[in-house]
């Protein structure tokens, strides 16, 4: 007998082994960890909360950029493409889900060239320093009641500080590229961001007089409340202002005169590629959605429901809801329910999708009844947190908002012409200042008028 | 309340650290997965449109960058000193308003001169 061995044969002689000595070894690494490592391990992470709040903030803010840049890509592929009267990504995934994802593993791959007369040291610094100011950025956005990198008591003013760094990342970028069109483009970068810094820094300060802090968390829980409450309504003008100087911040249509491609080419980044490049665009991205939260966050409530929820929960005659399910006095009870109540569960809900469609095969409606009740206990978990957690629900609401106005964004871009470099500058320094300097003056005005009356 | 905000800026040095290390990790991992050519003598030179480089690639450019630049300086240490009267504002009222307008008006001025000048229309 001469006979190659087979899948199973093989299966069985490296996988069979292995189970046996896990069966063995399970156990014993079990009751290790839970009496030996266990204990440690709780008492370091209970005496180094600071360095665990710290790391955990890095690591969120930066793993949360990727995906929103992909979401905002995906977004504008697709919304634009439906506003062309087009179907957009379709391949990858239903409706083309993954294609942002594919597309940035794509660039992954692709050869990162440097050109002969580029500057190396400062072509490979320019985009670390265009990321790094959008990150740096993000530290101080809070998507939720606490849910913030650190809440810099100078919040507002480091984010200007910090935010106006991305023009020496974009004017590196023009010079060290050793090309023209870069090189233009670096310059109308620079002067574009510098000339909205002003107007976008100046629209601010009508709500710093409202509010008496820099702090961005504290802006944001004082417009706690109704709609009514958001600071819009109080600073229309400046919201409108804030909202067009960042725009032009985030370098997006109408604003795009940085990569105005019938014009240089691709403006700063044109000889880029690569990773390199894909950093630049990422950084535009999260620009994006940075903006965008900004805006949500100072002017349109930040993470606070357009509804009093307390209000509406006093109204119904409920107290602050509260779940307090405790398992050890629940006992044996509970261990028994949560052995029953899935299997009984999916029966249940497998049956209607049984009964409904008889020509299935009995496997596919268990599957749907399980996959339906994932979906209900997912849904009564999240309400639940929902209702307990107020960082939950400050999520939820933050993202809402701030995809809305991504939404906007996008819209704009398949909207608006590109303006000509003359109306650009003159709009900032000739429209948008003097508002800017109105909306402050005017604000000012009317809190000394409020004031002196004694409405307090 | 100090300590927490002494804390606090260790928050903006890790920052730093964690996002330059993750663009250069990432960098990294494309230089191990991407390819790379030789290719001819005509792939390094800077993107013309498909021609040979013409003259100095580092070009002269127009005077306005700078004229903005230093206008961007004169306002943005303004806006500092504004950011610091807002954040008292409610103590000082009309006073406050008062000098704060003065301070404006003299920027003003200034802006008034570059228009009158021709420096805000592009050239």
């Amino acid at each position: 007998m001469n006979r190659s061995a087979s899948p199973a044969s093989l299966i069985g002689r490296v996988v069979i082994p292995l189970l046996l000595i896990a069966l063995v070894v399970g156990p014993v690494a079990v009751v290790f960890l839970a009496t030996v490592i266990g204990p440690w391990v709780v008492g370091v992470v209970n005496s180094n909360l600071g360095i665990l709040r710290f790391v955990l903030a890095i690591a969120g803010v930066l793993l949360f950029s990727i995906p929103a840049a992909f979401i905002i890509i995906y977004m504008e592929l697709k919304v634009i493409a439906y506003m062309n009267l087009r179907v957009g990504p379709n391949r990858v995934l239903p409706a083309g889900a993954a294609h942002s994802v594919v597309a940035g593993l794509k660039v992954l791959t692709k050869e990162d060239f440097t050109p002969n007369g580029a500057d190396r040291i400062v072509f490979t610094w320019s985009p670390v320093l265009v990321f790094l100011t959008a990150v740096m950025t993000f530290m101080v956005v809070p998507f939720g009641p606490g849910l913030v990198g650190a809440p810099l008591n100078i919040g507002l003013l480091y984010l200007f500080a910090v935010g106006g760094m991305s023009v020496v990342g974009l004017l590196l970028a023009g010079w060290s590229s050793f090309n023209k069109y870069s090189l233009l483009g670096g310059l109308r970068s620079a002067a574009q961001v510098v000339s909205y810094e002003i107007p976008l820094t100046l629209s601010v300060v009508g709500l710093i007089l409202l509010a008496g802090t820099l702090s961005i968390d504290s802006i944001g829980r004082q417009q706690a409340g109704w709609v009514w409450d958001w600071f819009v309504f109080r600073q229309p003008l400046g919201a409108l202002i804030f909202f067009i100087a960042g725009v032009a911040e985030a370098n997006r249509t109408p604003f795009d005169l940085t990569e105005a491609d019938s014009e240089i080419v691709a403006g700063f980044a044109t000889e880029y590629s690569g990773m390199r490049f894909g950093f630049l665009f990422f950084a535009e991205y999260v620009n994006v959605f940075i903006m965008s939260a900004l805006i949500v966050t100072m002017f349109f409530g930040a993470w606070n429901a357009p509804v009093d929820v307390n209000w509406l929960l006093r109204l119904v005659g409920v107290g602050p809801l509260s779940i307090n399910l405790d398992p050890g006095q629940l006992g044996s009870s509970l261990m028994a329910a949560a052995a029953v109540v899935p299997l009984l569960a999916t029966l249940i809900l497998a049956a209607p999708v049984y009964l409904l469609r008889r020509h299935r095969p009995a496997w596919q409606a268990l599957l749907a009844g399980f996959l339906l009740l994932n979906l209900l206990v997912l849904g009564v978990i999240g309400l639940a947190a929902y209702m307990d957690w107020d960082w939950v629900a400050g999520l939820v609401w933050f993202m809402l908002k701030s995809f809305v106005f991504v939404f906007v964004f996008v819209w704009m871009r398949a909207t608006f012409p590109r303006v000509r470099i003359d109306q650009l500058m003159g709009f900032a320094w000739k429209w948008l200042l003097p508002a800017a300097l109105l909306n402050l003056f005017v604000t000012a005005f009317a809190i000394v008028l409020i004031k002196s009356a004694g409405i307090n | 309340m100090d300590q927490n905000q002494l804390g606090n800026l260790w928050y903006v040095v890790g920052f730093v650290i964690a996002g330059t290390g993750f663009v250069f990790g990432t960098i990294a991992l494309a230089w191990l997965l991407s390819h790379r050519t030789r290719g001819d003598e005509h792939k390094g030179y800077p993107y013309e449109s498909g021609i040979d480089t013409f003259g100095d690639s580092h070009a002269r450019f127009g005077i306005p960058f700078y004229i903005y630049a230093l206008m961007f300086v004169a306002f943005d240490i303004e806006i500092v000193f504004i950011f610091l009267w807002a954040l008292v504002f409610q103590d000082l009222l009309l006073g406050g308003l008062v000098s704060m307008l003065i301070f404006v008006a003299i920027l003003m001025l200034g802006l008034a001169y570059a228009w009158r000048k021709g420096v805000l229309s592009w050239r």
